[in-house]
Parts: C-alpha cells; sequence; structure tokens
C-alpha cells in the first residue's frame, strides 16, 4: 500500500512521454535507470535556467541566476553570523536559528495534533456515538481553509508561538482523524469476532485488533498531516515571527532578495521530504505486512 | 454419548426485520460428536452459526451450552468461517498463540508449536498469513481456535474456497484431527458429500426461513477418507440425500 503510494507520487516519464508507453504493462524501470533519470531531469532544468540567465533571457528581477542562488544558501549555512541587529531578521549564517524555530513550532503542532488526532479519529471509526455527535462538526470544521483560521488564531493566542503552533495543528489534525476514523471503520468483523472468540476482553480489542489492523491507512493520514503541518509553518510564521524559514522569506521579500526566497523554499523541500522519510523509516516496521 | 450435550439449540428463531432467516430450529451435537448441517446456498445456515457462537441472540428460542445458557462468544464454542480469520500482521505462530494467550496460558509457545506440527506447518510458522496458500491459511485458522481446546467447533463452510483435491486433503485432515481431539463439531455445508465424509450425523435444512427437516445417521465404514467414496454404502446415502436437496 505504501510502495504504491510512494511509486504513484513520482510520475513516471515513460508513462507521460511515450505514446506507445508502458502503461499497459507497468514496467518499471530498473533502480540505477530511475534514480538517473531522477537527478538527470532537474540537472537539465538547471542547465537550462544557467543559459537563460546568462544570455540574460531570463531577468534577474523574475529568477536569480542558480549561481546566485547557491551562493546565498552557502551564506545561509555557513557564513558566520553577524552581531543581531534588533528589528531585523538576520539571514547570513542564520540558518540552524530558522530551521530551530520552524521545526520547533512544526514539532508542537503536530505534536498536538497526534495527541488530539488519534483518539477523535478512532472514537468516530468505532463509536456510532461519538460518530453521530462529532462527525458533522468535525467534517464542516474540516471545510473551513487552514488559512481561515488565522484571524481568530491570532485573536486567541495572539503574535507568536502560540498561534503558530495552533495553525499547524489545525493543518495536521484534518488527515489525521480522517484516515483514522476511515481505517479503524474498515476493520473486518470477522476479525473482531474471532479475537472475542478467542478470549480477548472486549476492552482490550481496540488495541489489540483496531489499531494494529488500521495502521496502514493511519500511517498514511500521519504522513499527510506531517507534510501538511510543514506547509502551515508558512503561514504560522505570518503571525508576527522573527525567526523561523517562514519569516525569513517575508524579510527577503521586503528587500527583493529573491535568492534568499528561493533558499527559504528549498530549505522547506529538503525539510518537509526528510521528515517524510524519517516518520516512515520509523513506522515502516509496523506496517510491512500489508505492503502487496 | 451421555451427560448434557455440546450444544443444543431449543426451538431458535431469528429475523432480520421482515425477513424470517431461522424458524423454529431444533438440534443439538453430542460431547465428542460431529454433525454436519447441509443446506442450500443462503438458507440461513451462517445465522444459525453466529446464533449458536453466541454472536448473535435469538430472537426466540435459547441456545444452551453443557446445560447452560448461552450469553455471547466464548473460547469454549469457536467459529471458523470461510476465508481468512488469520491476524493479517502477525506471524502464523503469533496468530496460534493468541488464544492460549488471551486466557492468560502460559505454555501458549509448546501449544502453537504443537499445533503448527499437526496441521503440517512445521516450517511455516514465522509467515505472515498472506504468505500462505489457501488451504494452509484455513488449516491455520482451524488451529487457530484449537489452541484454546474448545470442547465444541464450529465451522461454516471452512473448505468452500478451495479447490476440490485440495479440499479433499483438508477434508481428511480434518476428520484425522476431530478424531483424534474428540472435539464435538458442527459443520455447515452446503457440499453433500462433505457432510457424508465428516459428519457422524446429518440435518438437513429447509429454504428460508431454515429448519430441520431430515436427520440422517450416518453409519459408514472408518476410516473416513478417500478410499470410502467408492464404497456403495456412501455412494448409495449420497444419492438418497442429494434427492433429498434437489426435490426440496
Amino acid at each position: 500500500m505504501l510502495r504504491e503510494a510512494e511509486d504513484d507520487a513520482g510520475v513516471d516519464l515513460g508513462d507521460v512521454l511515450g505514446p506507445s508507453s508502458d502503461i499497459a504493462t507497468r514496467r518499471r524501470l530498473s533502480g540505477w535507470r530511475r534514480m538517473a533519470v531522477g537527478l538527470a531531469f532537474p540537472v537539465l532544468l538547471v542547465g537550462l535556467w544557467s543559459v537563460l540567465s546568462a544570455t540574460g533571457a531570463l531577468s534577474e528581477r523574475l529568477l536569480p541566476a542558480p549561481a546566485d542562488v547557491l551562493e546565498s544558501g552557502r551564506d545561509f549555512l555557513i557564513a558566520p553570523e553577524r552581531a543581531a541587529v534588533p528589528g531585523v531578521v538576520p539571514f547570513r549564517g542564520a540558518a540552524a536559528e530558522h530551521i530551530r524555530a520552524s521545526v520547533g513550532r512544526w514539532a508542537a503542532g503536530y505534536s498536538i495534533a497526534l495527541c488530539v488526532g488519534l483518539p477523535l479519529g478512532l472514537g468516530l471509526g468505532l463509536s456510532r456515538w461519538v460518530s453521530a455527535a462529532v462527525d458533522p462538526l468535525f467534517q464542516a470544521l474540516r471545510s473551513v481553509p487552514i488559512t481561515a483560521w488565522l484571524p481568530i488564531s491570532l485573536v486567541w493566542f495572539g503574535l507568536g508561538d502560540g498561534a503558530a503552533r495552533f495553525m499547524i495543528f489545525v493543518g495536521a489534525v484534518a488527515p489525521i482523524v480522517v484516515a483514522t476514523a476511515d481505517s479503524a471503520a474498515r476493520v473486518p468483523h470477522q476479525l473482531v469476532d474471532t479475537a472475542r472468540m478467542l478470549g480477548t476482553p472486549p476492552r482490550e480489542l481496540a488495541r489489540r485488533v483496531y489499531v494494529p489492523f488500521a495502521l496502514p491507512g493511519i500511517v498514511t493520514g500521519l504522513r499527510l498531516g506531517l507534510t501538511l503541518g510543514w506547509t502551515t509553518v508558512i503561514v504560522a510564521e505570518l503571525t508576527g515571527a522573527s525567526r523561523g524559514l517562514g519569516a525569513m522569506m517575508f524579510s527577503a521579500r521586503e528587500v527583493s532578495r529573491l535568492d534568499q526566497i528561493i533558499v527559504g523554499m528549498a530549505a522547506f523541500a529538503v525539510i518537509g521530504l526528510t521528515g517524510d522519510l524519517l516518520l516512515r523509516a520509523v513506522t515502516r516496521p509496523f506496517v510491512r505486512w500489508a505492503d502487496a | 454419548m451421555s451427560g448434557a450435550p455440546a450444544i443444543a439449540a431449543i426451538g431458535v428463531a431469528k429475523s432480520y426485520g421482515e425477513l424470517s432467516v431461522l424458524d423454529d430450529i431444533h438440534l443439538s451435537v453430542a460431547p465428542g460428536e460431529v454433525v454436519a448441517v447441509l443446506g442450500p446456498s443462503g438458507c440461513g445456515k451462517s445465522t444459525l452459526l453466529r446464533v449458536l457462537a453466541g454472536l448473535e441472540p435469538p430472537d426466540r428460542g435459547r441456545v444452551e451450552e453443557g446445560g447452560q445458557p448461552v450469553r455471547g462468544p466464548s473460547p469454549e464454542r469457536p467459529m471458523v468461517v470461510q476465508g481468512a480469520t488469520l491476524f493479517p500482521w502477525l506471524s502464523l505462530r503469533a496468530n496460534l498463540e493468541w488464544g492460549p494467550r488471551a486466557l492468560g496460558k502460559r505454555d501458549a509457545p509448546t501449544i502453537a508449536e504443537e499445533l503448527l506440527e499437526a496441521t503440517g506447518l512445521s516450517g511455516s510458522g514465522d509467515l505472515l498469513p498472506r504468505q500462505l496458500s489457501g488451504g494452509m491459511r484455513q488449516r491455520a485458522a482451524i488451529a487457530q481456535v484449537l489452541a484454546n481446546s474448545p470442547p465444541l467447533l464450529l465451522l461454516d463452510e471452512p473448505f468452500g474456497a478451495l479447490d476440490a483435491q485440495t479440499r479433499l486433503r483438508m477434508q481428511e485432515w480434518l476428520i484425522g484431527l476431530l478424531g483424534e481431539r474428540r472435539t464435538a463439531t458442527l459443520l455447515v455445508t452446503h457440499d453433500v458429500e462433505e457432510a457424508l465424509l465428516i459428519g457422524h450425523r446429518l440435518l438437513r435444512l429447509s429454504h428460508r426461513p431454515a429448519t430441520v427437516v431430515e436427520e440422517v445417521p450416518l453409519e459408514l465404514p472408518e476410516p473416513r477418507g478417500r478410499t470410502i467414496l467408492a464404497d456403495s454404502r456412501f455412494v448409495e446415502l449420497k444419492a438418497r440425500v442429494l434427492a433429498g436437496v434437489l426435490d426440496a
């Protein structure tokens, strides 16, 4: 199941480009070939970008040259940090500081989403009463766009980390609840019957049958929530944070430093991907049984 | 066979809304006895087993186990249905240990090992259910509930999904196992041959709403197995029961 999701996420070039493509047979590229194509294509794009920048076809005001972005990236990561100027969001050498702030908010908001989302999802999936009482309200709230929570979170928590954590929580909690409720409700009743007929006490059914069986689906929700929570970090950092990748990018926008903005975007991509890989690695032993 | 029956249904009736599924069913299984219940598809055989297993209460009548009323599912009378009932995230061995562990028995690993042996799955203990063949899975599902040494076993078309040869092998295996363990068994099937091969006694059910319309003692040569399929008494009995089914 996970492997399928993984394969579907990366679009197979052969499928898109070739009219006589492999869609019918679903032939997969061998490992090294896949990796080579996956690396070659972005390298090709960056090469094209370099040429367009060097010839002046691509204005620096729209997109700075790759070399400039790389240099900013290096500055961000390893340049010696300058003395802090009050009211100024630092860039040079400030990577660790910004990343720590953003990841810290992410972890806090996501932890709250886990603590709320898993029990709520199990309740919705397993109890008719909880489902009848909570589901309509939950579905209604879920339809409110994440950004629409920003004004109220600012009123409730004021400018700062509280509002940021709340926004990340809002972003991450919905997929966790939906996936947990849905997978828990799909546990075959024969499995539950069997557990009962083997002498499993009813109060242990949730822990011993429902959760293990639902886990692959729950993990998918955890992954979606993690990524969605991470994308909410930038919205959360609109709430007046002075540290964080989002704060850095907004400050760069004010002085039109596109190179710094792109560095911020790249950092978001790398960290989000790393988080997802880590989550998958941690949960893998528990869901391997469901692999196709 | 004396004493209280392993299980008895007394005037059991069950409906789902307007749909009457079971009507005034009387039956009993003596300790160690194997009773085959034969009925047409959709006649309510599975509902009957679920009521006997205590998974659903009857609307009328009652179910008794060893003279005591049945009030819910119990490791004393587990049911095995067609298709997988193994826990897919656990190894075969862990599946077999589930029951004894749930009952707090300390020798769960020993019990599981013995059952792996008895089911011819000794080499497969570490495999996941999906890595087993259909026949192996079905044997394992029966072994899983036998791990608690129940006095009564309820089987719902346990070999329905298997090919004919595998099914015959499974039937012979089951006959041997039940004879050895003296487990009272109620086997529900729509297959006349299976009913005759495994049962000591046969109960035939009517179309829905199901009720017992015929009781046939199955006095056939021992040991049961492929050799009696061509036995004249077996063939004769099969023809007679089949005629009853077709004329119903």
